[in-house]
């Protein structure tokens, strides 16, 4: 049965990055780099996956494993109903070691585990084996817009009905090689921290504490004018504190959130990459960002482009821009009562 | 909110048994295999029999009117051949595609060109334009910008379920308003990648695959793409567009039981059919063939046959695993097959499981006889992915 749309409830949200592991530290004292190039600070893996089981996985399995059970801890759900992953590479550590042995070494004696963690649905069905879940699981890989269309999948299988909870993630990692990749690409930018990131956020239709809730959920390809000022009406017409930004400092990347100045004017503009870097997860840290702000009922002046916080008591509209394509819109509000 | 229904109004598909409908039909018809020796794939692998696309890379091209030199990907090449024809038959002309959401299912994506130029990447700058074909994302655009620009798009990655929840998805965008229209489905080519990777598996058979054959020793890799486009059938109908066949029902599970292997009752795969039959609002009985996923694999055929077995008990319909013709076209197979089912659906034949021998001891036996003049009213796709990652698409005839 199709539902009308109806929020959704964010019960957890969890990171690993290249900031301080499973915590919200980065609010008051981030970590700051002056690398170029910066791999995510590990936990201690030891309390989510035996080392047995560590050992068989690349960093991006662990990582995943880790922020998912913490976030399904925390929001007090053991079985999901449907798991959803964003990844814009998989597990390229592997994939590379696989990739590297082939090229260099020929077709001889190539090893079958870093292959099978080479393919991008290995953290989704990793964590459905993990918890047991044989409901919904699905994943996507569309470059920096892989998190927005797993976390938009999730949005329609609770409006269709088909879900009360979901687990929805975006998991990258990036090896040296890569890296340089990535740069020769152009999917990290001048000035920009080529990083990693594994994010989970646990939404449900109930809950009895919540970080917020997500109101809806949009995508576009190359929007005109005409769309996005449409869009920006409908989802900011109850009012916003602020717009989260994918801006990173670098002038091509800002230029396509330049929009968000004169059909949102006077709305803080706030940005995340900075602290996180920016790999093809980052929109899941920004999105993370804006449910714990919301959490805390205020933005930290860290995030803040005009550098003073900002109080939070109407909700963040979440913008991601890839390659001046690809729009999402995701709208979070406060709990009510709060 | 009103629950609105999913048409399909246009197909289009390219594989080792054919370069357009016309012509994969014409092969399901004669039984004709188009596994075969490998003739385009650069690899030492020669012991393998695969269902190749019969084109090179620059025939490709040259049929899209790609200029030489541009960067682009086999998987690419293929998608849009198989996009075109799916646009022509649904009528679609390059503005209307604004309005339009387009999800396509790859895994493999630009890997053909990362392994030729894997150590250009490293130490030179000669081949950086091919980095950026290199995910599936970029496959997706490419394929996709071919022919304008879409609404919204995005590429789904569940190893070889990709093109199937591909196709639930757009369903599920036209089901909630989101588009009248999606275009969705999958692509796929060859590459040393996988075919290393799942020699490294040990589960490719050196000869002819056999799916659900006692003496089935693997698959036989093979490539392609196919999209269908997914319409609600107000929008259909007010722009005369002709129904091929009705998307009725589909579901996603998870097996939940090994990265690489099926669960021996076919957890996963049972509750894909079965949800798909709920959605549909049938019973097991209403379904009159059953396109399996079929491998070849030891593991699959088996585990696949469990799972029938418990959604069908004694009443099994006609099964057929096409695999045998068209090779496993991983991430492309669950869009393939589903076009290979409009065509029995809407020619009256039933697909034959080519190369079956001998029956399993616990397995079914599949679909040998064509069945021309059949009636089929509803019929069920399978597609099964690494991880568990299962799907099954409900298909029906319209009148």
């Amino acid at each position: 049965m199709i539902m009308e749309n109806k929020s959704v409830k964010i019960l957890s949200a969890k990171q690993i990055s290249i900031q301080a592991p499973l915590l919200e530290e980065w609010m008051e004292n981030p970590l700051s780099y002056n690398e170029d190039y910066v791999r995510a600070v590990d936990p201690d893996f030891k309390q989510f996956i035996s080392a047995g089981d560590a050992r068989r996985m690349g960093k991006l399995l662990k990582r995943a494993l880790a922020t998912s059970l913490s976030a399904l801890h925390e929001g007090g759900i053991d079985n999901p109903d449907a798991i959803i992953t964003g990844t814009g590479f998989g597990s390229i550590e592997n994939t590379e070691l696989f990739l590297d042995a082939l090229v260099r070494e020929g077709e001889q004696l190539l090893k079958p585990t870093q292959f099978m963690q080479s393919t991008h649905n290995t953290a989704s069905s990793l964590i459905g084996i993990h918890t047991h879940c044989h409901g919904y699981n699905s994943t996507y890989s569309q470059k920096g817009f892989s998190f927005d269309s797993a976390l938009y999948d999730a949005w329609m299988q609770f409006r269709i009905g088909r879900i009360r909870s979901a687990l929805v993630g975006s998991h990258d990692e990036m090896s040296p090689v890569f890296s340089g990749f990535v740069r020769k690409a152009g999917h990290v930018k001048e000035g920009e921290i080529c990083s990693e990131a594994a994010v989970s956020v646990l939404l449900a239709s109930e809950g009895d504490s919540a970080y917020c809730t997500l109101e809806g959920v949009k995508l576009f390809d190359t929007p005109s004018e005409n769309t996005l000022s449409k869009v920006l009406a409908d989802m900011t017409d109850d009012g916003i504190d602020a717009v989260m930004t994918g801006m990173s400092g670098n002038s091509e990347n800002d230029s396509w959130y330049r929009f968000l100045d004169a059909m949102l004017p006077g709305v803080p503009q706030l940005r995340y990459k900075h602290l996180f870097g920016v790999n093809f997860s980052s929109s899941a840290t920004g999105f993370y960002a804006a449910a714990s702000c919301l959490r805390n009922g205020k933005v930290p002046a860290v995030l803040s482009a005009s550098g003073k916080p900002v109080e939070c008591s109407k909700g963040i509209l979440v913008v991601n821009v890839v390659e001046g394509r690809h729009y999402s819109f995701s709208l979070l509000k406060p709990v009510c009562g709060r | 909110m009103q629950d609105r229904s999913v048409l399909i109004t246009g197909c289009g598909i390219v594989s080792a048994i054919g370069q357009d409908c016309g012509q994969v039909l014409d092969s399901l018809l004669k039984v004709r295999t188009g596994v075969g020796p490998l003739k385009y794939l650069k690899t030492g692998h020669t012991e393998f029999p695969v269902g190749e696309v019969k084109l090179s890379d620059e025939e490709m091209e040259r049929l899209m009117g790609i200029a030489p030199g541009t960067p682009t990907t086999r998987t690419a090449l293929m998608g849009m051949i198989a996009l075109h024809e799916a646009l022509g038959k649904a009528g679609l002309s390059r503005d209307e595609l604004k309005e339009c959401g387009f999800v396509n299912g790859t895994t493999v994506g630009g890997m053909d060109k990362s392994e030729q130029y894997y150590l250009d990447f490293i130490e030179n700058d000669t081949r950086n334009a091919y980095i950026g074909t290199h995910d599936c994302g970029s496959c997706s655009e490419m394929i996709a910008d071919r022919f304008g620009r879409f609404k919204m798009i995005t590429t789904i990655s569940t190893a070889c379920s990709s093109a199937a929840n591909a196709i639930e998805m757009a369903a599920d965008m036209i089901r909630l308003g989101e588009a009248d229209i999606v275009v969705a489905g999958g692509s796929e080519c060859i590459t040393k990648f996988h075919l290393n990777g799942f020699n490294s598996l040990m589960i490719l058979d050196h000869s002819q695959c056999r799916p659900f054959d006692a003496e089935r020793a693997g698959l036989n890799l093979g490539e392609g793409a196919a999209f269908v486009v997914l319409e609600e059938a107000g929008h259909a109908a007010a722009r005369n567009a002709k129904a091929l066949a009705r998307l009725s029902g589909y579901g996603n599970a998870c097996d939940a039981f090994h990265q690489t292997a099926s669960s021996p009752d076919g957890e996963g795969a049972y509750l894909a059919m079965t949800k798909a039959l709920k959605e549909s609002g049938l019973k097991p009985g209403d379904i009159d063939y059953v396109n399996a996923h079929g491998t070849g694999t030891p593991n699959n055929d088996e585990s696949e046959s469990q799972a029938m077995m418990r959604v069908f008990g004694k009443d099994l319909p006609p099964v057929s695993s096409t695999k045998s013709m068209t090779g496993h076209t991983t991430s492309a197979s669950g869009a393939i097959e589903t076009v290979i089912c409009i065509l029995a659906l809407r020619n009256g034949f039933i697909p034959v499981n080519y190369a079956f021998e001998h029956p399993m001891e616990k397995g079914i036996v599949p679909n040998m006889d064509l069945h021309k003049g059949c009636r089929l009213r509803h019929v069920l796709c399978n597609s099964f992915g690494f991880g568990g990652n299962d799907s099954s698409l409900v298909i029906s005839a319209v009148e």
